[in-house]
């Protein structure tokens, strides 16, 4: 394999992991989330620094992680996940540029500069700086990822969060208690994104607010509703397809963003209900008569 | 001091207005977020800047150009990338204008490249002192012609045949047709009045900062669209206050909070303004 | 003047009409009853081209609407009073009436129009500039067969027009049908409250599931024993009377 090709594939598992983590929030709790990088930043920052003040190992890291941004995660889901989901969309919105605002302008964070000789994980005594470790460190990351979202959609809680998502006051009306619902899944995939923030920290070494601004979480969204929403193989082959689409357009150099912005238009308007999505979020039947 | 940066962000403030204008009067009928207002907002500025350098061109015609290349585009966005996407999830268009901006941006980086252009013709404006504050004529100009096409709308939506058409599809759409109203041309209709609007926004800032670059839409679209939302989305009294309020807001946060978190303040402000009415200001769709 | 023959129309994969064949001539009032879901409020959207038939055809005064958008079949002379009175709340009183002469080219007539509908309704020059949606659900119905009138249709077609209404205003819209009558306006009514529409009606149908399965004269109509018993409540009678 060469080393090309495994780059690819651990930036292309820590974005399954970013992707799968908002497709909880827009698929599952049917809320749109426009800064979703937010959370990959804070779980990001949380991790290096506290490798880098703290020199925790990588684990109790990648904890504080997933810890912090899940916290950030109820903090400003507890108050704001009664709006409708236009409104929650520029909240979520406004949450990303200021914590990018934030990011630049602390000292603690390095401001533009940002973090540089983030140590690479070493557990138990080895080290997983070795590309193809570290890959297996982010499959198994992805996995784990997978399988307690899998289990929380197919269980008795995963349809309750269909059912808000489809027909919130239904399911009001039916006894779910759906501000708490939405709270926790909020909560849920916040911490997820921020365990994909720290795959991300400790893979790079160097970290700074370029790559947790607005463009990343537009990014994470342009995966989930390609893959298709409410989809988790899709958020997998939208999170795939997102990360190899821009580097096979990188030969086109100057035209990558033209073709790939040219792209995206058209394979919304070709599969609007995603590659893998199963339609049935189509409201061509359901709308306002 | 203070009044200076009232006026300050009151101009600012006018121009997010009139973009705010674009996404609201969209949203209102289609229930889309047009993620590609601030490219239409730099299509128009390029296209007058461009006219103007070559220097055969009245100033006048060049904006009047600008804003009809901005009317033009919008009216094609929405045939394009909008339009076969009705009826799906929100967030599908959504998508596809987020597609269409990442498009529209890199094109215009290739087409004109990464600089800075100035504004080609410069205008002699003065700043007359009023009780000791410096007040510019190019503010004032700024402001009188934002306000003027905020008050063109408002009377063509309120009193004349399209505007009021345009309004009932906004509130029941089956109903409009059944008076015979054709909602595509409606819907069209929308996109080239807000993109117009839009491409005026463009224009002044461009000779407001000097500046026309090919990103420079995005920061005043995402406020914009803040603003809309802040004034009560769909509602055209709502995004004018909302983008006075959040340019003075911004303007005022910047002199006496901290300039380096200028954009986070306008995003604080809005989501608390959010939870505490989350239904805007002035509460409304479509009137 | 208007013909249904076989129409057939749906939501998705439900079909809802199962091939409805009916027409009414010039003149004439002809009703449309039946219970929930029997499917009258869907042929008056398949009518109106909200719901294009499936299959069937629509005829009108010899064109074709089957294919034709809303939009241009009400500039064929065909007005829908929709369900639940649907008036543009937050416009005032006139905006909705001039929207309903929208795809009208004679503007001068149209004011002449709207001039006499609020001599004749003063209700609507009393609150010509307050949003629609502050009146009463009575007054609203009326504003919508006003609205509806301002297209100067040939053929006016109501959905339940005393649905949700007082008693009192249940008569006054009666009552302005029936002036519309006399005049020669030619109506096709769906009504749930079966009395009051085949006391206007001159004809009428009955619809269950999709189907229709009985017509006649209103008169015949209200005479027989099925139509008594399953939508003008006789044999009940003595219980509320």
């Amino acid at each position: 394999m060469s080393a090309y090709f495994l780059h690819l594939a651990i930036l292309g598992g820590i974005y399954i992991i970013l992707a799968v983590s908002l497709n909880l929030i827009v698929g599952y709790a049917g809320q749109v989330s426009l800064g979703h990088a937010a959370f990959y930043g804070i779980g990001a920052y949380a991790s290096a620094l506290t490798a880098l003040l703290w020199q925790f190992p990588f684990p109790l890291a990648a904890l504080s992680a997933v810890l912090v941004s899940g916290g950030c995660g109820l903090a400003l889901g507890l108050p704001t996940l009664r709006l409708k989901e236009d409104y929650l969309a520029i909240v979520t919105l406004g949450f990303g540029v200021i914590v990018d605002m934030v990011f630049l302008n602390l000292e603690l964070t390095g401001g533009p500069d940002g973090l540089p000789g983030i140590p690479p994980p070493r557990i138990l005594g080895m080290s997983f700086r070795p590309p193809v470790l570290y890959l297996l460190l982010t499959l198994l990351a992805v996995v784990l990822t997978l399988t307690l979202t899998h289990r929380l959609v197919h269980s008795y809680h995963g349809r309750a969060l269909r059912a808000i998502r489809d027909h919130e006051v239904t399911a009001k009306v039916m006894g779910i208690n759906t501000p708490a619902y939405k709270v926790a899944i909020f909560t849920l995939a916040a911490a997820l994104a921020g365990l994909a923030g720290s795959l991300y920290a400790h893979y790079i070494t160097f970290i700074n607010p370029e790559s947790f601004g607005l463009h990343t979480s537009i990014l994470a969204l342009c995966m989930v509703v390609l893959g298709g929403m409410g989809s988790l193989p899709g958020a997998v082959v939208g999170a795939l397809a997102l990360t190899v689409l821009p580097e096979m357009l990188r030969q086109f150099k100057a035209y990558q963003d033209l073709i790939y912005g040219g792209l995206l238009v058209a394979l919304l308007i070709w599969r609007p209900e995603g590659l893998l999505g199963r339609g049935k979020l189509s409201l061509k039947f359901l709308q306002r008569q | 001091m203070f009044l200076q940066q009232l006026l300050n962000g009151l101009t600012a403030g006018a121009v997010y207005a009139l973009i705010a204008l674009g996404y609201t009067m969209i949203y209102g009928i289609l229930g889309l977020i047009n993620f590609a207002q601030g490219e239409i907002y730099m299509c128009g500025a390029f296209v007058t800047v461009l006219l103007l350098g070559t220097g055969q061109v009245n100033f006048f015609v060049a904006f009047a150009a600008g804003m009809a290349a901005a009317a033009l585009l919008g009216v094609a966005l929405e045939r394009v990338a909008f339009r076969p996407l009705r009826g799906f999830h929100p967030l599908v268009p959504l998508i596809s204008a987020i597609g269409a901006s990442i498009f529209l941006q890199s094109l215009a980086l290739l087409l004109f490249g990464p600089n800075d252009r100035p504004f080609p013709i410069q205008f002699n404006f003065s700043t007359i002192t009023i009780a000791g504050l410096p007040l510019s004529s190019l503010q004032g100009a700024i402001l009188a012609a934002a306000l003027g096409f905020m008050a063109l709308l408002v009377v063509f939506v309120r009193y004349t045949r399209y505007g009021k058409a345009i309004v009932a599809c906004a509130l029941d759409r089956d109903t409009a047709r059944l008076m015979g109203v054709n909602v595509d041309r409606m819907v069209a209709l929308t996109f080239f009045i807000g993109s117009a609007l839009s491409g005026a926004a463009g224009i002044m800032m461009a000779i407001y900062y000097n500046a026309t670059y090919p990103r420079m839409g995005l920061l005043p679209g995402l406020k914009a669209f803040s603003a809309a939302i802040l004034g009560g989305v769909g509602s055209i009294p709502g995004a004018i206050l909302g983008g006075l309020l959040l340019g003075v807001a911004e303007s005022l946060g910047a002199a006496y909070v901290s300039s380096g978190y200028k954009d986070a303040i306008a995003f604080a402000i809005l989501i608390l303004v959010l939870l505490f009415r989350p239904q805007g200001i002035l509460k409304g769709r479509g009137d | 003047m208007l013909t249904l023959k076989s129409v057939q129309a749906g939501y998705g994969r439900l079909t809802v009409l199962k091939g409805i064949s009916l027409h009414v001539r010039p003149g004439e009032v002809v009703t449309l009853i039946g219970g929930n879901g029997a499917g009258k409020s869907t042929t008056l959207r398949a009518i109106s081209g909200l719901l294009p038939p499936a299959r069937g055809v629509v005829e009108f005064n010899g064109a074709d609407l089957t294919r034709l958008p809303p939009e241009r079949i009400v500039a064929l002379g065909l007005a829908l009073v929709p369900e639940g009175r649907r008036v543009f709340a937050s416009l005032s009183v006139t905006a909705n009436l001039e929207l309903g002469a929208f795809h009208r080219q004679d503007q001068k007539q149209v004011r002449r129009d709207l001039e006499e509908i609020r001599e004749r309704f003063p209700l609507l020059k009393e609150r010509a500039s307050q949003a629609a949606g502050t009146l009463s659900g009575g007054e609203q119905q009326i504003l919508a067969i006003c609205r509806a009138l301002m297209s100067r249709p040939r053929l006016l077609m109501l959905d339940e027009p005393s649905m949700g209404l007082a008693p009192r205003m249940v008569s006054r819209v009666y009552q302005i049908l029936r002036e519309l009558k006399d005049e020669g306006t030619t109506l096709l009514l769906i009504e749930q409250n079966a009395r009051a529409a085949l006391k206007l009606a001159d004809r009428g149908y009955v619809l269950e599931t999709g189907r229709i399965i009985l017509d006649g004269s209103a008169a015949e109509l209200r005479d027989d024993p099925e139509v008594q018993r399953a939508y003008l409540g006789k044999g009940y009678r003595e219980v509320w009377e």
